[in-house]
Protein backbone atom coordinates (compact mmCIF):
# COMPACT_ATOMS: atom_id res chain seq x y z
CA UNK A 1 0.00 0.00 0.00
CA UNK A 2 3.05 2.40 0.78
CA UNK A 3 4.69 3.06 -2.59
CA UNK A 4 0.68 3.63 -3.88
CA UNK A 5 0.42 6.40 -1.69
CA UNK A 6 3.68 7.94 -1.65
CA UNK A 7 3.47 7.49 -5.74
CA UNK A 8 0.42 9.43 -5.23
CA UNK A 9 1.42 11.79 -3.36
CA UNK A 10 4.86 12.72 -5.45
CA UNK A 11 1.93 12.96 -8.13
CA UNK A 12 -0.10 15.34 -6.74
CA UNK A 13 2.51 17.51 -5.53
CA UNK A 14 3.93 17.62 -8.95
CA UNK A 15 0.53 18.75 -10.24
CA UNK A 16 0.29 21.22 -7.58
CA UNK A 17 3.59 23.48 -8.20
CA UNK A 18 2.79 22.69 -12.16
CA UNK A 19 -0.78 24.36 -11.74
CA UNK A 20 1.32 27.78 -10.08
CA UNK A 21 3.95 27.74 -12.77
CA UNK A 22 1.16 28.06 -15.47
CA UNK A 23 -0.82 30.35 -14.18
CA UNK A 24 2.33 32.64 -12.94
CA UNK A 25 3.18 32.21 -16.74
CA UNK A 26 0.15 32.24 -18.73
CA UNK A 27 0.07 36.31 -19.16
CA UNK A 28 3.99 36.66 -20.19
CA UNK A 29 3.55 33.80 -22.54
CA UNK A 30 0.71 35.52 -24.32
CA UNK A 31 2.23 38.97 -24.10
CA UNK A 32 5.56 37.45 -25.48
CA UNK A 33 3.44 35.76 -28.41
CA UNK A 34 1.67 39.36 -29.40
CA UNK A 35 5.16 40.91 -29.45
CA UNK A 36 6.62 38.32 -31.48
CA UNK A 37 3.96 39.04 -33.87
CA UNK A 38 4.24 42.95 -33.53
CA UNK A 39 7.82 42.24 -34.44
CA UNK A 40 7.48 40.13 -37.54
CA UNK A 41 4.84 42.83 -38.57
CA UNK A 42 7.43 45.73 -37.85
CA UNK A 43 10.00 44.15 -40.16
CA UNK A 44 7.88 43.82 -42.99
CA UNK A 45 6.54 47.41 -43.32
CA UNK A 46 9.04 50.23 -44.04
CA UNK A 47 7.03 52.53 -41.97
CA UNK A 48 6.18 53.81 -38.73
CA UNK A 49 3.17 51.52 -37.28
CA UNK A 50 0.96 53.83 -34.58
CA UNK A 51 -1.90 50.83 -34.44
CA UNK A 52 -2.44 47.68 -35.46
CA UNK A 53 -6.16 46.58 -35.85
CA UNK A 54 -6.83 42.60 -36.09
CA UNK A 55 -9.25 41.18 -37.91
CA UNK A 56 -10.13 37.78 -37.81
CA UNK A 57 -11.68 35.32 -41.08
CA UNK A 58 -12.89 32.31 -41.05
CA UNK A 59 -9.78 30.76 -42.59
CA UNK A 60 -6.89 33.34 -41.14
CA UNK A 61 -5.92 36.29 -39.78
CA UNK A 62 -5.26 39.94 -40.61
CA UNK A 63 -3.58 42.51 -39.03
CA UNK A 64 -4.50 46.04 -40.51
CA UNK A 65 -1.17 48.60 -40.28
CA UNK A 66 -2.43 52.32 -39.56
CA UNK A 67 -0.06 55.44 -39.11
CA UNK A 68 -0.92 58.67 -37.06
CA UNK A 69 -3.15 59.90 -39.21
CA UNK A 70 -5.21 56.60 -38.94
CA UNK A 71 -4.66 55.92 -42.51
CA UNK A 72 -4.31 52.54 -43.39
CA UNK A 73 -0.74 52.25 -44.61
CA UNK A 74 -0.49 48.03 -44.96
CA UNK A 75 -2.26 44.73 -44.61
CA UNK A 76 -0.50 41.62 -43.56
CA UNK A 77 -2.14 38.33 -43.46
CA UNK A 78 -0.85 34.72 -41.86
CA UNK A 79 -1.22 32.37 -44.85
CA UNK A 80 0.59 28.65 -44.64
CA UNK A 81 1.39 25.73 -46.81
CA UNK A 82 2.65 21.86 -46.13
CA UNK A 83 4.33 21.54 -49.12
CA UNK A 84 7.44 22.58 -47.83
CA UNK A 85 10.46 20.25 -48.08
CA UNK A 86 9.90 19.07 -44.22
CA UNK A 87 6.30 20.11 -43.66
CA UNK A 88 4.61 23.02 -42.77
CA UNK A 89 5.91 26.78 -43.62
CA UNK A 90 3.88 29.65 -42.38
CA UNK A 91 4.85 33.47 -43.38
CA UNK A 92 3.62 36.70 -42.97
CA UNK A 93 2.46 38.31 -45.17
CA UNK A 94 2.91 42.41 -46.38
CA UNK A 95 1.34 44.37 -48.57
CA UNK A 96 0.55 48.00 -49.24
CA UNK A 97 -3.24 49.15 -49.28
CA UNK A 98 -3.32 48.63 -53.22
CA UNK A 99 -2.48 45.09 -52.62
CA UNK A 100 1.45 45.52 -53.88
CA UNK A 101 3.60 42.75 -51.86
CA UNK A 102 5.95 45.00 -49.09
CA UNK A 103 7.61 41.96 -47.96
CA UNK A 104 6.99 38.73 -45.97
CA UNK A 105 8.39 36.56 -43.12
CA UNK A 106 8.69 33.15 -42.49
CA UNK A 107 7.01 32.23 -39.04
CA UNK A 108 7.59 28.62 -39.14
CA UNK A 109 9.10 26.11 -41.20
CA UNK A 110 11.85 22.68 -40.77
CA UNK A 111 13.67 23.50 -44.45
CA UNK A 112 16.77 22.23 -44.62
CA UNK A 113 19.57 24.41 -42.44
CA UNK A 114 21.71 25.79 -45.68
CA UNK A 115 19.39 25.12 -48.50
CA UNK A 116 15.74 25.53 -47.66
CA UNK A 117 16.09 28.06 -45.16
CA UNK A 118 17.31 30.66 -47.21
CA UNK A 119 13.48 31.28 -47.90
CA UNK A 120 14.04 33.62 -45.32
CA UNK A 121 17.00 35.00 -46.73
CA UNK A 122 16.90 38.68 -47.96
CA UNK A 123 18.13 37.80 -51.09
CA UNK A 124 15.25 35.35 -52.31
CA UNK A 125 13.27 37.90 -50.80
CA UNK A 126 14.29 41.05 -52.59
CA UNK A 127 12.28 39.82 -55.46
CA UNK A 128 8.70 39.59 -53.97
CA UNK A 129 8.33 43.71 -53.32
CA UNK A 130 6.08 45.32 -55.86
CA UNK A 131 4.37 41.87 -57.30
CA UNK A 132 0.61 41.78 -57.11
CA UNK A 133 -1.89 38.60 -57.98
CA UNK A 134 -1.98 40.10 -61.33
CA UNK A 135 1.38 41.16 -62.79
CA UNK A 136 3.14 37.81 -62.02
CA UNK A 137 3.14 34.44 -63.20
CA UNK A 138 3.12 32.93 -59.56
CA UNK A 139 5.43 29.76 -61.03
CA UNK A 140 8.93 29.59 -60.18
CA UNK A 141 11.28 29.79 -63.25
CA UNK A 142 11.90 26.16 -63.56
CA UNK A 143 8.39 25.60 -63.92
CA UNK A 144 7.70 28.23 -66.68
CA UNK A 145 6.92 31.27 -63.78
CA UNK A 146 8.37 34.49 -62.81
CA UNK A 147 10.36 33.42 -59.18
CA UNK A 148 13.70 33.09 -59.13
CA UNK A 149 14.19 29.98 -57.04
CA UNK A 150 17.40 29.16 -55.06
CA UNK A 151 19.38 26.15 -56.20
CA UNK A 152 18.89 23.14 -54.56
CA UNK A 153 15.98 24.71 -52.89
CA UNK A 154 13.01 24.54 -55.68
CA UNK A 155 10.25 22.73 -53.52
CA UNK A 156 11.02 25.18 -50.46
CA UNK A 157 10.83 28.63 -52.88
CA UNK A 158 7.69 26.59 -54.48
CA UNK A 159 5.99 25.99 -50.99
CA UNK A 160 6.82 29.87 -50.79
CA UNK A 161 5.42 30.81 -53.47
CA UNK A 162 2.08 29.15 -53.31
CA UNK A 163 1.74 30.06 -49.99
CA UNK A 164 2.30 33.94 -51.12
CA UNK A 165 -0.62 33.27 -54.02
CA UNK A 166 -2.54 32.28 -51.10
CA UNK A 167 -2.01 35.34 -48.78
CA UNK A 168 -3.11 37.52 -51.97
CA UNK A 169 -6.15 35.55 -52.74
CA UNK A 170 -7.08 36.40 -49.11
CA UNK A 171 -6.16 39.71 -49.03
CA UNK A 172 -8.41 40.05 -52.61
CA UNK A 173 -11.30 38.46 -51.03
CA UNK A 174 -11.28 39.95 -47.28
CA UNK A 175 -10.70 43.53 -49.49
CA UNK A 176 -12.27 43.76 -52.61
CA UNK A 177 -9.80 46.17 -54.59
CA UNK A 178 -12.71 48.16 -56.61
CA UNK A 179 -13.23 49.26 -52.59
CA UNK A 180 -9.50 49.94 -51.39
CA UNK A 181 -8.48 53.35 -52.43
CA UNK B 1 36.06 20.78 0.44
CA UNK B 2 38.28 18.47 -1.34
CA UNK B 3 35.46 15.64 -2.31
CA UNK B 4 33.09 18.77 -3.19
CA UNK B 5 35.20 19.64 -5.73
CA UNK B 6 36.20 15.95 -7.22
CA UNK B 7 32.55 15.88 -7.89
CA UNK B 8 32.62 19.00 -8.95
CA UNK B 9 35.23 18.45 -11.76
CA UNK B 10 34.42 15.10 -12.69
CA UNK B 11 31.22 16.36 -14.73
CA UNK B 12 33.60 18.31 -16.84
CA UNK B 13 36.17 15.71 -17.51
CA UNK B 14 36.43 12.31 -15.95
CA UNK B 15 32.82 11.69 -16.17
CA UNK B 16 31.67 14.28 -18.65
CA UNK B 17 28.05 12.96 -19.59
CA UNK B 18 28.45 13.46 -23.58
CA UNK B 19 32.07 13.39 -24.18
CA UNK B 20 32.70 10.10 -21.73
CA UNK B 21 29.40 8.53 -20.36
CA UNK B 22 28.23 9.65 -24.22
CA UNK B 23 24.50 9.80 -22.58
CA UNK B 24 21.80 12.20 -23.43
CA UNK B 25 22.79 12.35 -27.46
CA UNK B 26 19.24 13.14 -28.79
CA UNK B 27 19.48 17.21 -27.65
CA UNK B 28 23.49 16.87 -28.40
CA UNK B 29 22.93 16.00 -31.97
CA UNK B 30 19.68 17.73 -32.78
CA UNK B 31 20.16 20.91 -31.29
CA UNK B 32 23.56 21.56 -32.10
CA UNK B 33 23.45 23.61 -35.35
CA UNK B 34 23.89 26.83 -33.78
CA UNK B 35 25.72 28.24 -30.44
CA UNK B 36 22.78 30.10 -29.07
CA UNK B 37 20.63 26.55 -29.35
CA UNK B 38 23.26 24.58 -27.83
CA UNK B 39 23.74 27.11 -25.04
CA UNK B 40 20.11 27.62 -24.44
CA UNK B 41 19.85 23.87 -24.45
CA UNK B 42 22.82 23.07 -22.07
CA UNK B 43 21.47 25.99 -19.23
CA UNK B 44 17.87 24.33 -19.60
CA UNK B 45 18.77 20.77 -18.84
CA UNK B 46 21.35 21.77 -16.37
CA UNK B 47 18.42 24.03 -14.94
CA UNK B 48 16.35 20.03 -14.71
CA UNK B 49 19.14 18.40 -13.19
CA UNK B 50 19.49 20.95 -10.12
CA UNK B 51 15.83 20.75 -9.58
CA UNK B 52 15.75 17.01 -9.90
CA UNK B 53 18.88 16.49 -8.12
CA UNK B 54 17.58 18.78 -4.82
CA UNK B 55 14.00 16.98 -4.96
CA UNK B 56 15.43 13.11 -5.62
CA UNK B 57 18.11 13.91 -2.47
CA UNK B 58 15.77 14.84 -0.11
CA UNK B 59 12.79 12.76 -1.04
CA UNK B 60 14.64 9.70 -1.43
CA UNK B 61 14.40 8.36 1.96
CA UNK B 62 10.86 8.79 1.68
CA UNK B 63 10.67 6.97 -1.67
CA UNK B 64 9.88 3.16 -1.49
CA UNK B 65 12.38 1.40 -3.99
CA UNK B 66 9.48 -0.48 -5.86
CA UNK B 67 8.17 3.03 -7.13
CA UNK B 68 11.87 4.71 -7.17
CA UNK B 69 11.66 5.26 -10.71
CA UNK B 70 8.15 6.81 -11.81
CA UNK B 71 8.66 8.97 -8.87
CA UNK B 72 12.06 10.17 -10.42
CA UNK B 73 10.80 10.85 -13.97
CA UNK B 74 7.32 12.39 -12.36
CA UNK B 75 9.95 14.75 -10.50
CA UNK B 76 12.05 15.28 -13.95
CA UNK B 77 8.92 15.90 -16.03
CA UNK B 78 7.45 18.54 -13.42
CA UNK B 79 10.81 20.33 -13.67
CA UNK B 80 11.22 20.35 -17.47
CA UNK B 81 7.81 21.55 -17.56
CA UNK B 82 8.37 24.55 -15.43
CA UNK B 83 11.61 25.47 -18.03
CA UNK B 84 9.46 24.78 -21.04
CA UNK B 85 6.99 27.40 -19.69
CA UNK B 86 9.88 29.90 -18.44
CA UNK B 87 11.15 29.69 -21.85
CA UNK B 88 7.90 30.71 -23.34
CA UNK B 89 7.21 33.64 -21.29
CA UNK B 90 10.97 34.97 -21.53
CA UNK B 91 12.30 33.99 -24.32
CA UNK B 92 10.20 33.28 -27.14
CA UNK B 93 12.97 33.62 -29.99
CA UNK B 94 14.11 30.85 -28.22
CA UNK B 95 11.25 28.97 -27.32
CA UNK B 96 10.90 29.17 -31.83
CA UNK B 97 14.84 27.46 -32.22
CA UNK B 98 14.21 24.72 -29.36
CA UNK B 99 10.59 24.05 -29.89
CA UNK B 100 10.12 20.58 -29.42
CA UNK B 101 13.43 19.66 -27.83
CA UNK B 102 12.42 21.00 -24.83
CA UNK B 103 9.77 18.66 -23.59
CA UNK B 104 12.14 15.73 -24.51
CA UNK B 105 14.71 16.51 -21.94
CA UNK B 106 12.35 14.33 -19.63
CA UNK B 107 13.87 11.53 -21.61
CA UNK B 108 17.25 12.76 -21.60
CA UNK B 109 18.73 9.48 -19.49
CA UNK B 110 21.34 11.80 -18.38
CA UNK B 111 18.92 13.63 -15.61
CA UNK B 112 17.52 10.02 -14.71
CA UNK B 113 20.84 8.90 -14.26
CA UNK B 114 22.10 11.32 -12.18
CA UNK B 115 19.00 11.07 -9.93
CA UNK B 116 19.55 7.30 -9.95
CA UNK B 117 23.27 6.45 -9.53
CA UNK B 118 23.73 10.45 -7.58
CA UNK B 119 21.22 11.95 -5.42
CA UNK B 120 19.65 9.16 -4.14
CA UNK B 121 22.18 8.09 -2.32
CA UNK B 122 24.03 11.36 -1.66
CA UNK B 123 23.46 14.53 0.37
CA UNK B 124 21.86 17.44 -0.75
CA UNK B 125 25.03 19.46 -0.92
CA UNK B 126 27.41 16.46 -3.09
CA UNK B 127 23.95 16.29 -4.71
CA UNK B 128 23.60 20.29 -6.03
CA UNK B 129 27.77 20.05 -7.44
CA UNK B 130 27.35 17.16 -8.55
CA UNK B 131 24.51 18.74 -10.87
CA UNK B 132 26.01 22.10 -11.77
CA UNK B 133 28.80 20.16 -12.48
CA UNK B 134 27.31 17.62 -14.57
CA UNK B 135 25.33 20.68 -15.66
CA UNK B 136 27.99 22.63 -17.39
CA UNK B 137 29.84 19.88 -18.13
CA UNK B 138 26.71 19.09 -20.66
CA UNK B 139 26.22 22.73 -21.81
CA UNK B 140 30.18 22.72 -22.23
CA UNK B 141 30.67 20.03 -24.56
CA UNK B 142 27.05 21.42 -26.21
CA UNK B 143 28.80 24.20 -26.87
CA UNK B 144 31.65 23.41 -28.25
CA UNK B 145 29.55 21.41 -30.75
CA UNK B 146 27.16 23.95 -31.64
CA UNK B 147 30.22 26.43 -32.24
CA UNK B 148 32.07 23.70 -34.76
CA UNK B 149 28.95 23.08 -36.61
CA UNK B 150 27.43 26.96 -36.42
CA UNK B 151 31.07 28.04 -38.15
CA UNK B 152 31.55 25.51 -40.79
CA UNK B 153 28.27 24.49 -41.48
CA UNK B 154 26.63 28.16 -41.49
CA UNK B 155 29.45 30.51 -41.45
CA UNK B 156 28.17 32.17 -38.31
CA UNK B 157 29.34 32.16 -34.75
CA UNK B 158 26.51 33.13 -32.04
CA UNK B 159 24.51 34.26 -35.07
CA UNK B 160 27.02 36.75 -36.14
CA UNK B 161 27.92 36.17 -39.92
CA UNK B 162 31.32 35.32 -40.73
CA UNK B 163 31.34 35.47 -44.49
CA UNK B 164 28.65 36.58 -46.82
CA UNK B 165 24.91 35.66 -46.55
CA UNK B 166 25.95 33.64 -49.99
CA UNK B 167 29.13 32.44 -49.57
CA UNK B 168 29.33 28.51 -49.94
CA UNK B 169 29.59 26.52 -46.29
CA UNK B 170 30.39 22.85 -45.21
CA UNK B 171 26.87 22.49 -45.27
CA UNK B 172 27.12 18.69 -43.96
CA UNK B 173 27.86 20.25 -40.53
CA UNK B 174 24.35 21.77 -40.30
CA UNK B 175 22.70 18.78 -41.70
CA UNK B 176 22.55 15.87 -38.88
CA UNK B 177 24.99 13.70 -40.06
CA UNK B 178 27.47 16.48 -39.53
CA UNK B 179 26.55 16.20 -35.90
CA UNK B 180 28.11 12.58 -36.00
CA UNK B 181 31.07 13.81 -37.51
CA UNK B 182 31.35 16.79 -35.08
CA UNK B 183 30.91 14.68 -32.10
CA UNK B 184 33.42 12.28 -32.75
CA UNK B 185 36.07 14.65 -33.96
CA UNK B 186 35.86 16.89 -30.46
CA UNK B 187 35.69 13.40 -28.65
CA UNK B 188 39.08 12.33 -30.40
CA UNK B 189 40.41 15.94 -29.75
CA UNK B 190 39.98 16.07 -25.94
CA UNK B 191 41.21 12.53 -25.94
CA UNK B 192 44.33 13.08 -27.13
CA UNK B 193 44.29 16.38 -24.96
CA UNK B 194 44.01 15.09 -21.87
CA UNK B 195 46.35 12.21 -22.45
CA UNK B 196 48.83 14.60 -23.24
CA UNK B 197 48.15 16.61 -20.74
CA UNK B 198 48.35 13.25 -18.54
CA UNK B 199 51.93 12.31 -19.57
CA UNK B 200 52.84 15.27 -18.77
CA UNK B 201 52.16 14.77 -14.52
Amino acid sequence: MRPIIILTIVGILSAALLAVVDDLTREPIAVAKEQMKRKAIEQIFPFAIDSLNTVKSEQTTFYEAYNKENEIQGIAVETSTDEGYSGTIEILLGVSPDQKILGYKVLFHRETPGLGDKIDKSKFKEQFKGRTLENTNWKVKKDGGDIDEITAATISCRAVANAVVEGLEFINEQYPKSSAE
Amino acid sequence: MNEALNIFTRGFVKENPVTKMLLGLCPVLAVTTSAVNGLGMGLATTFVLLGSNVVISLASKAIPNTVRIPSFILVIATFVTIVDLLIQAFSPELNQSLGIFIPLIVVNCMILGRAEAFASRNRLWYSIIDAIGMGLGFTFALLLLSIFREVLGSGTIFNIPLVGEDANTILVFALPPGAFAGLGLIIAGLNSLEKKMGGKK
